[in-house]
């Protein structure tokens, strides 16, 4: 239950990437992997990489992957800028 | 075959195939499910033994066994179903007691015989022939002396060293027990895991699992049929056998019959009688014979034979049947087996009946673990089934009002076809057959909602392209070509949904999924082929001479908003749904039903309602650890009031007794519904669903990106999700429990949000050629335009039919409803506002329309307009493909004029165009620029370019003189 709390989390701060200057590495599509494997990884690392079932889980859990998602989408964004994608101006 | 002669063609063969539906309605049977007609389903799962693993073949033919059993329970139409790799599902119309039909069906009926005194052990694990404390003497297998407690029968043998000789008839069993108690709690399991399980689903919680090793059985003591004092001597009565059984039940016995025992002293009881195969003759001889010979050896001279005779033991899924002694003076060579033999002991009728049906029918190659047992009364299925029936009617009507009130001519057309639908539909449930259940009927209604949309696009198409100018007739023929291949695409993925779900979801799901298989498949004929053939034949009436016959006047409204610009806004919108639900889901969790929990649910209503007081303390009184009763009024499935009562306990074994403790206590309930799940079932239900829904994105990607392209595929995946967790989100927040049902919603949605997405981005591939010189964008925003309303359109045609199941459904109706009704919303919210700004995003990263953009922005003062505008990004209509002589579409208007003022100003367009095109053709190829824009040839997708004909040597006799 845990990984799903995470896995939602992390999708709903993706949505909010499209306020970012469209630089990052993959495009839209590369901070949404970002944010959904950031916000899984971060959790499990956090937790001991086990997965919270449904009694172990609480508000703390998803709020756990808003650090792992945001990390997962700023590492997506600094490579697109290493790699010197220009931003689009939409 | 020109269109008139196709047109009848297809007229008559409607009509044929209405005549023969008709007939098939009103001459076959419906199949109807538990769930509608009411009786027991039993779900059982399959366990290896020590003499068959679980394959395929061991399943059919454990299945073939079953189907001979319960033909003997006189049941009419049964179903016996494969669910998955191990699973059996047993449904049993109009059969009420739950119990019975366990016992009947599901039991393993193992029967071996034992040379008692050889085989009975001590506490030492050894033989003691001679020792009555061990065998019992002349009681032997009686419950006093020489049995011990079940807890201490288990332990001892634990103890004991594992054997390894060919006939065991185990690998050693586990047993869970409670060394405070001292008490075994459940068991016996093959395996420890089976073990943990099992105790899990009965409730018990031992303190340790302990293994009877190979080459030892723990049998019940005999207990005498209906003495009930003999049969709680014998509760806890049990005794340790070697396992080294002489006959065995599948092998050595031949013709097992119910007969009654008319020897002198015999009383006419019932017995048991059979013969033995040429083997076990040979082997009864023998065992006989020594036992008679042990016997003769322990005959005290001047006593009677009788009582040093030794004894066999007739053992049945480890249970002491009967325990006879051989006379060692009367058969000294012990007994001929050609004359067969008989078991007796205290019998009742019924017993003896059982037992030789069993025996006749064999032992279960495998041994069968009851997992879920639901039971529906007949009253309940028959109201679930008019409810049902109410949702459709209303559903149906519904969305045919729709229909007439946005389509006039063109709705009445396809309100006709929805008619002709839902008669080859129920036509088709009737003769393939298919067992029409619940979920069946909720996919039946879904249907109505797809072949809807199929005609709300097309017609929506048809109007597009008489606004545009063409001629009604001209318009319908061009709606039908162009609106095709998104129906097409749209309906090929529902029925891929469809497909998957059938192969893997779990038995109630499974119902749904073949009727929505079938329904899409049949909206397809009449929706599309129907409804064309019929406009097709009335395009030369006056009936629809006029477009405002068709609802297809000068549109007073036209979608201009910026979509793309607004994106960020509805992104935010979706953002912080999905943040809240992510929170509640961490917060709240989900409320899993007992599908997933496991655990028994009952409702019951009676003449005489009980207080919720005296129904606890009637289940505790009979066993039932902590129930939980409430009251329940106006309840749908009960007519009225009720109680429900909520275990934890799952075993079926004991639940199935619940009914007939309440009987006891407060009367025949007049209607009552109960519903035991164990913990295996939850799981297979949650990962089947899992399994399903990585099939489906995975088969549906793989459709898009050959149908579209690659890059289209991703945001449709992503609105999926969108959907699914909105959905989940919208679960936890409300608290609805989530249910079997629930997951099947699941993933109808998963097929629905595609097809709105498929609707859009069948728009956008469409545009994408037409707007050879605007921006990404632009292309999307145009395309949102155009096909929203009929976006909007067939949504709503779709939570129509659902809004009416919600509304009119009963309970297990509504809990997909409610799942599909969100889904539904979010899906078409997604489809327009998630899936193509991602998809926009993604494609304007492409080189060519970041020139594109840069060039648009450079002419418009740095905005890039929401739409494409004449000068900054020219728009100009797809080439049609060139009409060849001799076949074409419509006739002209006015005989008087070889064309059409439509038709002529479509080919005015195509000239120009054509002519556009030869321009482009013959202009000089510049330099290649990096900041030049692509040529419309390099952006038509899938297409490749047609080639000239290479051109062969000319006839010289033909060509040019020299």
């Amino acid at each position: 239950m845990a990984m799903f709390a995470w896995i939602m989390m992390g999708l709903a701060i993706w949505h909010f990437t499209i306020f970012l200057p469209d630089r990052e590495w993959g495009g839209i599509v590369g901070s949404f992997l970002g944010a959904l494997f950031g916000s899984a990884i971060f959790g499990l690392i956090v937790n001991g990489f086990t997965i919270p079932g449904q009694d172990e889980t609480h508000v703390l859990q998803a709020l756990e992957a808003i650090p792992g998602a945001l990390i997962g989408i700023g590492i997506v964004y600094l490579e697109g800028v290493r790699r010197k994608i220009p931003p689009l101006e939409l | 075959m020109t269109d008139r002669r196709r047109n009848a063609f297809i007229l008559l063969l409607v009509a044929g195939l209405l005549i023969g539906s008709l007939t098939a309605i009103f001459t076959k049977k419906t199949r109807e499910g538990l769930d509608l007609k009411g009786g027991v389903q039993l779900v059982y799962e399959a366990k290896p033994t020590r003499y068959a693993k679980v394959t395929p073949d061991a399943i059919q033919q454990t299945m073939d066994i079953m189907r001979e059993r319960v033909d003997q329970l006189g049941v009419a139409e049964p179903e016996i179903q494969r669910s998955g790799d191990r699973q059996i599902i047993v449904s049993l119309p109009d059969v009420k007691n739950a119990d019975a039909a366990q016992q009947q069906v599901g039991t393993t009926a193992q029967l071996y015989f034992y040379d008692w005194e050889k085989d009975v052990l001590g506490k030492d694990g050894k033989p003691h022939p001679q020792d009555p404390s061990v065998t019992g003497g002349q009681s032997a297998g009686q419950p006093g002396a020489g049995s011990m407690g079940y807890y201490e029968a288990v332990t001892t043998a634990s103890k004991f060293k594992p054997t390894h000789e060919p006939d065991d008839t185990t690998n050693g069993l586990f047993y869970g027990v409670d060394e405070k108690t001292k008490s075994v709690v459940c068991g016996p399991q093959e395996t420890k895991a089976d073990t943990a399980d099992v105790c899990k689903s009965a409730g018990a919680k031992p303190s340790s699992i302990v293994e009877v090793p190979r080459g030892y059985v723990i049998v019940q003591a005999e207990s005498d049929g209906e003495d009930k004092a003999a049969q709680a001597a014998a509760a806890d009565a049990y005794y340790i056998l070697k396992d080294d059984p002489a006959l065995r039940g599948d092998k050595d016995i031949r013709d097992p019959k119910q007969d009654y025992d008319s020897s002198p002293g015999g009383g006419n009881a019932p017995i048991v009688t059979f013969s033995f195969s040429k083997d076990g003759q040979k082997k009864w001889q023998q065992v006989t014979r020594e036992i008679a010979q042990r016997g003769a050896a322990q005959t005290v001279p001047g006593e009677p034979s009788r009582n040093a005779a030794n004894h066999f033991a007739i053992v049945l899924d480890n249970k002491l049947i009967s325990v006879p002694y051989i006379d060692p003076v009367q058969n000294p060579d012990g007994i001929d087996g050609s004359q067969g033999s008989q078991i007796s002991g205290g019998f009742t009728l019924k017993s003896a009946q059982r037992l030789a049906n069993l025996i006749k029918t064999g032992a279960l190659p495998l041994r069968l673990d009851l997992i879920s047992n639901s039971q529906v009364s007949a009253t309940l299925g028959q109201q679930a089934l008019n409810q049902g029936l109410l949702a459709g009617i209303v559903g149906f009507s519904i969305v045919a009002l729709f229909l007439l009130v946005f389509y006039r001519v063109l709705g009445v057309v396809a309100v006709g076809a929805l008619v002709i639908y839902a008669i080859y539909f129920y036509a088709l449930i009737k003769l393939i057959p298919v067992t029409l259940t619940l979920p069946g009927i909720a996919g039946l209604i879904l249907t109505i909602g797809v072949a809807a949309d199929a005609n709300i696009v097309i017609f929506e198409r048809v109007k597009e392209e008489i606004r545009a100018g063409r001629s009604v007739a001209a318009g319908i023929a061009m709606g039908y070509k162009k609106g095709l291949s998104a129906i097409i695409d749209a309906n090929v993925v529902t029925f891929m949904v469809a497909f998957i779900l059938f192969l893997l979801a779990t038995a109630g799901v499974k119902g749904f999924a073949l009727t929505l298989g079938i329904g899409t498949m049949t909206s397809l004929f009449t929706a599309v082929l129907a409804t064309q053939a019929v406009l097709g034949t009335m395009q030369r009436t006056k009936i629809i001479a006029h477009p405002s016959a068709l609802g297809a006047r000068e549109s007073k409204f036209r979608w201009t908003q910026d979509f793309m610009g607004a994106s960020r806004w509805f992104f935010s919108m979706s953002g912080l749904i999905l943040l809240i639900g992510a929170l509640a889901i961490g917060g709240k969790g989900l409320n899993f039903g007992i599908d997933f929990e496991s655990g028994t649910r009952v409702k019951a209503a009676f003449v005489q309602e009980p207080k919720v007081d005296q129904v606890a303390n009637t289940l505790q009184t009979a066993g039932f650890d902590s129930p939980e009763v409430q009251r329940i009024d106006n309840d749908k499935e009960l007519k009225g009031s009720g109680v429900q009562i909520s275990l934890a306990e799952s075993d079926p074994q004991k639940t199935a007794k619940i009914e007939s403790v309440l009987a006891k206590k407060f009367g025949e309930p007049k209607a009552y519904q109960a519903s035991s799940i164990g913990p295996t079932f939850g799981k297979t239900v949650a990962n089947s669903a899992v399994v399903a829904i990585i099939a489906s994105l995975l088969v549906i990607s793989a459709y898009i990106a050959l149908r579209f392209e690659w890059k289209f595929a991703v945001p449709v995946l992503i609105a999926v999700m969108h959907d699914i967790l909105i959905v989940a989100g919208v679960y936890s927040l409300t608290g609805r429990e989530v249910t079997t049902s629930t997951v099947a919603a699941l993933l109808t949605i998963l097929g629905y949000s595609l097809y709105d997405t498929i609707i859009v981005f069948d728009r956008i591939r469409e545009n994408v050629p037409r707007m050879p010189r605007a921006a990404f964008s632009q292309i999307v925003n145009r395309s949102m335009s155009e096909v929203l309303t009929r976006s909007l359109a067939t949504s709503f045609s779709t939570a129509l039919p659902i809004l009416a199941l919600l509304l009119f459904g009963g309970d297990t109706l509504k809990d997909f409803a409610f799942a599909l009704l969100i889904g539904v919303l979010s899906g078409a919210y997604s489809s327009v506002f998630i899936a193509s700004p991602v998809l926009m995003h993604w494609k304007e990263r492409e080189p060519l329309y970041r020139r594109r953009r840069r060039r648009i922005a450079e002419d418009n003062g740095g905005i890039v307009p929401a739409y494409a505008t004449a000068g900054a990004a020219v728009t100009v209509d797809a080439p049609e493909p060139r009409r060849r002589a001799g076949n074409r579409l419509t006739a002209p208007d006015d005989p008087e004029r070889q064309v059409s003022q439509s038709e002529f100003d479509a080919m005015v367009r195509d000239i120009a165009h054509e002519t556009e095109r030869a321009a482009v053709a013959t202009r000089k190829e510049p330099e290649p620029d990096p900041t030049a824009d692509a040529q419309p040839e390099d952006l038509v997708l899938k297409e490749k370019p047609k080639r000239d004909k290479p051109k062969g040597p000319r006839n010289k006799r033909h060509g040019r003189p020299r």
